[in-house]
């Protein structure tokens, strides 16, 4: 069973179609790019899985958990508030800009949901968040705030307040977008570690490379549809539509 | 008048100034940040295409008139409200609550919108982040969202709260006993300024101690920035 599948999602935002009939299905241990201009519907699709934006029609479900479903209208419903906060306990998100909590420690900022949202154990928490830390390469960090860390270092803290939180997968979105070459590296790093513990993630992102290596199957998504998707490296070498092609051809040389 | 026996006099007046001042705060800083949600508040109705939202332009309504009026009249327009809208027999405790309702209420709506200001300064982010990892409204608020806040609006609020240190001295106008009516009433007796310049040293180093204690605070929040 798929741990996360989008069907049939159309979104706009006033009148301007963003997303056009999208269906997606995520396996367990798979990790899936996707690819595509800004503007395509990418960030969108993503927001949507992730409870962020809400679509007009489609389902979506995690597991065998419905959180939207299609009415006879063909409008989505949405589930109950305590599916919807059942269904975020089940996967992770990593943004762009981090929205690390600024006034919390690296520490707190990784235990306080588990703490506080999942009534977790303090204790048991604090020593998973140690070994996330070290993971993550942060150790000496823990009681640091997150201005006095560089970009990477903030984004492996965003990724290690994710993982602590035990979801069953992992949303990207442009995870190395505000960062530098160098600092970008690092964090690709963490996530192509997680991709060989078989972490299932959906990734968005403009690392042509890194998509083509680490993932096991690549979306290119432009104007809010899939435009093509297969196996990573088919994809990223032998793109069959002419959009895929010239979106790609930008990134040659890389 | 001997110099103690005037400090004796404006030390009960100051007792009563500062009562002003810390039961304004107690009950305006909360009643503040009451009323900066309401202003908040997205709930209405569309009417020809227009969104018309009731709490917001009734909190909207009541701020403007708290800003727009002066604070002596309100003062005026409370204490005799009893008398003149309900016909009860004012009292010599009247003056007293009067001062401190009127006080709440004007500086309540001072604090919402300095609140407001904080608080729609806070980037989205921080509230995906919070609703991702699965806080609940009320925790995304107090763990998340209001410390950055405070944070954000101890600079207005200093300037607020000294304001307000000053403003304690209206409550003169309706008769209330607090340490400027006590200074005026011995500058008429005694036919001497000594008990205004007394007054304003204290106000003056009470005002000094507040910008203190308001730096300490901002510095002890300085342990990061954003």
């Amino acid at each position: 069973m798929s741990i996360v599948s989008l069907e049939h999602i159309k979104k706009s935002f006033d009148a301007t179609p963003v997303l056009k009939d999208i269906s997606l299905s995520v396996d367990e241990g798979e990790v899936v790019a996707i690819i595509g201009p800004s503007g395509g519907g990418k960030s969108t699709l993503l927001r949507c899985a992730t409870l962020l934006e809400t679509f007009e029609s489609g389902s979506l479900a995690y597991g065998d958990l419905v959180v939207a479903h299609n009415n006879e209208q063909q409008h989505a419903v949405y589930g109950s508030r305590q599916t919807l906060s059942e269904a975020r306990s089940r996967f992770g998100l990593v943004f762009q800009n981090f929205n690390l909590f600024p006034h919390y420690s690296v520490m707190r900022n990784i235990t306080d949901a588990p703490i506080k949202v999942q009534k977790r154990n303090a204790d048991e928490v604090k020593k998973q968040a140690k070994r996330l830390i070290a993971r993550m390469g942060l150790e000496g960090k823990e009681t640091m705030v997150p201005c006095e860390l560089s970009g990477g270092q903030q984004q492996r803290v965003a990724i290690a307040r994710a993982l602590c939180m035990n979801p069953k997968m992992l949303f990207f979105d442009e995870p190395t977008s505000a960062l530098d070459p160098e600092l970008t590296q690092e964090v690709l790093k963490v996530i192509r570690s997680l991709a060989e513990d078989h972490m299932t993630m959906v990734i968005v992102t403009h690392e042509m490379a890194f998509a083509r290596d680490v993932a096991d199957r690549i979306i290119f998504m432009d104007g809010g549809v899939i435009v093509e998707e297969g196996p990573a490296h088919d994809l990223i070498e032998h793109p069959q539509h002419e959009r895929t092609k010239a979106f790609l051809s930008r990134y040659d040389g890389e | 008048m001997d110099v103690s026996t005037m400090m004796g006099m404006l030390g009960n007046g100051f007792v009563a100034t500062l009562q002003i001042f810390f039961l304004t705060l107690l009950g305006a800083l909360p009643l503040g940040l009451l009323i900066a949600f309401l202003r908040m508040n997205t709930k209405g109705f569309h009417l020809r295409g227009v969104k018309i939202r009731p709490i917001s332009l009734i909190t909207q309504l009541y701020i403007s008139i708290m800003r727009g009026t002066p604070l002596m009249l309100q003062l005026f327009v409370i204490y005799f409200a009893p008398y003149y809208v309900f016909g009860q027999q004012l009292t010599e405790n009247s003056r007293f609550t009067a001062t401190i309702v009127a006080f709440i209420l004007n500086y309540a709506a001072y604090f919402a919108e300095i609140y407001r200001s904080g608080i729609q300064s806070i980037p989205r982010g921080q509230y995906e982040a919070a609703q991702v990892l699965g806080y609940s409204r009320a925790q995304t608020f107090v763990r998340i969202i209001l410390p950055q806040v405070v944070k954000r609006i101890l600079p207005p609020m200093t300037n607020e709260i000294i304001t307000l240190v000053k403003d304690t001295s209206l409550a003169f106008a309706i008769g209330f006993v607090e340490m400027f009516t006590v200074a005026k009433s011995i500058v008429a007796s005694q036919r001497t300024m000594a008990a205004f310049i007394a007054a304003g040293v204290m106000y003056y180093v009470f005002n000094l101690l507040v910008a203190f204690v308001m730096n300490h605070i901002e510095k002890k929040m300085n342990y990061y920035h954003d």
